[in-house]
């Protein structure tokens, strides 16, 4: 069953095509939205949950089309924007409340103390949320969001910020959600959760999909190892039969092997040939990350960055 | 109906666990009325405070109106507002509770004034002139409030948003009747203050407090009011991040 369907969704900002022709196809399930900073991910999220209207192309969430009939879509989501966005002088049980009642729930108190309960907030439900910790913050904004039951939930960089525990236990409470039969549609940037967590993954890049499957599917597409190097200066381009030029980011340099223990030795004579002084090279599994340099390539920073202000907000903190 | 009161319940507890705020709110017209009302040396009037208690009034209401814009402002920078566009609750909701929350506010900063300047010496009035002055700036209020959140709606930032109240607030006070009558204005000052949409507030409390009831000006202010009212809520209902 299809709960989101996108087809050829097109936003342009101006000249700029922040999402170019999505088709999307999303059932039960959590889906992970994966890509660079400006690469169209938040923009697709705003066009889901109506916040934004496309210039091209159809959207529709539980069926319901997001610019026909706004408010049937709004009645089946909830969304929950990377912000954090919790009133910290009201405590936690009146954050939950006023959104119990924006939803008019028919009994708002119970279903408040239920969904606290859920989240482990009940010892703190009377406590003012500035009081809280990041990770409490993030699950009553969980909490918020399941307040009415919605059949899709869109979370935008859901961990973010948060130490390890409290992701954990985000990641806990998120599969619980599935497992009540929820769609989960989420942005990150961390590509382990996104390995670890999601059922399928998109990674998109200047508004295009690059590569869609589950993580298992993307990574086997690799061949079977990966092989990353380091080298002194510039890198002088090698070529290997057995091995495949995957990316280079920070300094690092990856290939695919067939068989990595056998192409180790042989790699780094080629490197050598070719001028290169390796420093350090290591052998692994491909992860999600792999895939995603293959797939994004060396990344530019998105078009709206000016590194002026960036520059003036460094020499502000000295 | 629920979406208004239950957004107007989450401004009022927010506003009153500000204690800094509160005190502000509350002390700050007190403040005016008193420096103002007693301070000025004024020739053109016998009762300085009479005249001044309307200027003070309105503009406390101006003030007040256009932190409605301020509140819409946090709530649009702190990612409140994109989780409360993508509720099924009408969106006009949300004005709409801003713009009661912050004239009733309005209404309260008003009572302290009005019972202070009795205190001081301004005339005492019956309660179906203080009934009107209510209704004069309640409507006020509505429309300050309705414009300002609108306003706010479409700036990006919080230092836009100052700057526009800054360009708003003291140059619409001090061009308008608020401190001085006509009369005593020289003559491009006077011809501002006559279509300053403060003046229009304020001569109309002065006329309750004549004895008059300003009928004219009232619809008016209520036909202004409506007609702000309908755009800014079809902008809201419309509005995309």
């Amino acid at each position: 069953m299809t709960v989101i369907r996108t087809e050829s969704l097109t936003k342009m900002f101006g000249d700029l095509c922040a999402v170019d022709s999505l088709d999307l196809s999303i059932g039960k399930e959590i889906f992970g939205l994966l890509g660079p900073n400006g690469s169209g991910k938040t923009t697709t999220v705003l066009m889901l949950t109506t916040l934004l209207g496309q210039t091209t192309g159809t959207a529709s969430i539980c069926g319901h089309d997001t610019r026909l009939a706004p408010e049937k879509v709004r009645d089946c989501i909830s969304y929950v924007p990377q912000d954090m966005a919790v009133d910290t002088n009201l405590t936690g049980r009146e954050n939950m409340l006023v959104f119990a009642r924006l939803y008019g729930i028919p009994d708002p108190k119970d279903k408040v103390d239920e969904l606290l309960g859920v989240m482990e907030l009940s010892d703190r439900a009377d406590d003012q949320v500035k009081t809280y910790s990041g990770g409490m913050r993030r699950r009553l904004e969980l909490a918020e969001a399941l307040v009415h039951e919605p059949e899709v939930i869109f979370l935008d960089e859901p961990t973010i910020g948060l130490d390890v525990a409290a992701r954990r236990s985000i990641w806990s409470h998120i599969r619980t959600m599935t497992k009540k039969g929820m769609t989960i549609f989420m942005t990150t940037h961390y590509m382990d959760e996104a390995d670890q967590y999601c059922n399928r993954v998109g990674i998109i890049s200047h508004g295009k999909i690059a590569a869609m499957g589950t993580p298992k599917e993307l990574k086997s597409r690799l061949m079977k190892d990966v092989i990353t190097v380091t080298v002194d200066g510039v890198y002088a381009p090698v070529n290997l039969e057995g091995t495949a030029f995957v990316g280079q980011a920070d300094g690092c340099i990856s290939f695919t092997a067939e068989n990595g223990r056998e192409a180790l030795p042989q790699l780094a004579d080629a490197l050598k040939q070719a001028g290169n002084t390796v420093k350090a090279m290591s052998l692994r599994e491909p992860s999600l990350d792999d895939v995603f340099l293959q797939s994004v390539g060396k990344q530019d920073e998105p078009q709206g960055f000016e590194e002026w202000k960036f520059r003036m907000m460094l020499h502000g903190r000295h | 109906m629920k979406g208004v009161t239950t957004y107007m319940y989450r401004d009022f507890i927010r506003w009153i666990r500000y204690r800094v705020g509160v005190i502000s709110s509350l002390v700050l017209p007190a403040a005016w009325l008193l420096f103002v009302g007693l301070a000025l040396p004024v020739t053109f009037t016998g009762n300085y405070l009479d005249f001044i208690t309307p200027g003070i009034l309105v503009m406390t209401i101006l003030t007040a109106g256009i932190s409605s814009g301020s509140l819409l402002m946090f709530d649009k920078i702190l990612g409140f507002l994109n989780k409360f566009l993508a509720m099924p609750v009408p969106r006009e909701d949300i004005l709409v509770s801003k713009i009661l929350f912050i004239s009733l506010r309005g209404l309260i900063q008003a009572t302290i004034i009005i019972i202070l300047a009795v205190l001081i010496g301004a005339t005492l009035m019956t309660p179906v002139q203080y009934g009107l002055v209510y209704v004069i700036l309640f409507l006020f209020g509505v429309f300050i409030s309705a414009f300002s959140t609108t306003v706010a709606l479409y700036l990006d930032d919080h230092d836009s948003f100052a700057a526009f109240t800054a360009m708003m607030t003291m140059p619409l006070f001090f061009t308008s009747s608020a401190l001085m009558p006509y009369s005593a204005m020289p003559g491009w000052l006077a011809a501002i203050a006559r279509v300053n949409p403060l003046s229009f507030a304020i001569d109309a409390i002065r006329d309750v407090g004549a004895g008059s009831i300003p009928a004219v000006p009232i619809l008016l202010l209520l036909v202004f009011t409506a007609v702000v009212v309908v755009l800014a809520g079809y902008a809201f209902r419309k509005v995309t991040v």
